[in-house]
């Protein structure tokens, strides 16, 4: 375990920008999510597994194909 | 030219309200950090999966490595999701019938065409450039080796390709009656020039050699002048594409 954290900690300047990027993808993604109700199609449950446990793509998908219109709420 | 500015300001506000700039710039910024990481993690990987049962001689990771990736994975998935997040860019519009209220109202219909092109174009340029600026910071700080010494020189193809990319997304787009279609035009597209990419003799020619040569540029093994023919085709090509982008749309229904 102890050459695991030692490359955690080497890789550090670039694991904490990473982490942050998807987190704000995540994020971003998680409360459009939870706050449009409409979707072109699937539900929300489904939209928030997606964005939640498929990293970068996940909301790119959300974004891309399942965010629905926002012109009638 | 007012109403283009104001057209431009439009695709903008646009591109930021619908978190496509937002959605392009983070996964760049992603796969920039990713490549400098993957080439220094690759030797750790494989000594934790064969561990000592396998001595590999694994040679050390060096500025090639991470250079080698980061045109690997933007030449792929990059293109890639800049292809998935435009491709709806101008049938989105005329399938909800957006347009007819400005185009009715006299704006000329080449200035939709020029301010979503340029839109594009700056997105594609303000994403790709800061992700190659981090690639490049992480690679000189984890590698500093002389191994990759024209570095600018890989990245001024890949930039001038997306200007090619960008215009076949949005005449695609104005084709197709829906994002779907857009994106299988540029999909089909892409793929023509990879087959025309098998004869060597139109290599030199093919924009797609554009995105295929860049580690031999940065490491000098090919200079950007034996390219030339394929930036000027590229960008001869975009060019005329767009024009057919605003022949398309002139006779289109909205």
């Amino acid at each position: 375990m102890n050459t695991n954290w030692q490359l955690l900690a080497d890789n550090l300047p670039i694991f904490i920008p990473l982490i942050l990027l998807e987190l704000i993808l995540m994020v971003t993604a998680l409360v459009h999510v939870l706050r449009h109700p409409h979707y072109r199609f699937g539900n929300r449950i489904l939209w928030v597994l997606i964005v939640v446990f498929i990293q970068i793509i996940g909301p790119i998908l959300y974004f891309v194909f399942g965010r629905g219109d926002d012109r009638r709420g | 030219m007012a109403t283009l500015s104001t057209m431009l300001k439009k695709e903008l506000l646009e591109t930021w309200r619908t978190y496509r700039f937002l959605i392009l710039a983070v996964v760049v910024l992603i796969f920039a950090l990713m490549s400098p990481l993957i080439a220094k993690l690759t030797p750790d990987i494989m000594k934790m999966s064969f561990g000592k049962t396998l001595q590999l001689a694994i040679p050390k990771p060096t500025s090639i490595d991470s250079w080698t990736q980061f045109y690997k994975n933007m030449t792929q998935m990059g293109i890639f999701v800049v292809a998935i997040l435009f491709g709806g860019t101008m049938s989105q519009e005329l399938s909800r019938g957006t347009l007819v209220n400005l185009v009715t109202k006299g704006l000329p219909r080449w200035v939709v065409a020029v301010s979503k092109y340029i839109s594009l174009v700056v997105q594609w340029s303000v994403a790709l450039t800061a992700s190659f600026l981090v690639t490049w910071g992480y690679t000189a700080y984890y590698f500093p080796d002389a191994k990759t010494p024209h570095i600018w020189q890989g990245f001024v193809p890949l930039l001038l390709f997306g200007l090619f990319f960008l215009a076949v997304i949005l005449f695609g787009s104005t084709l197709a009656s829906n994002s779907y279609g857009g994106l299988l035009f540029t999909i089909l597209v892409v793929g023509a020039l990879y087959l025309v990419n098998l004869f060597k003799a139109a290599q030199n020619y093919n924009p797609i050699s554009l995105i295929g040569n860049n580690m031999a540029l940065v490491q000098g093994s090919k200079t950007l002048g034996e390219l030339g023919p394929g930036i000027a085709i590229a960008i001869g090509a975009g060019l005329v594409l767009l024009a057919g982008t605003v022949i398309l749309l002139n006779r289109k229904k909205l």
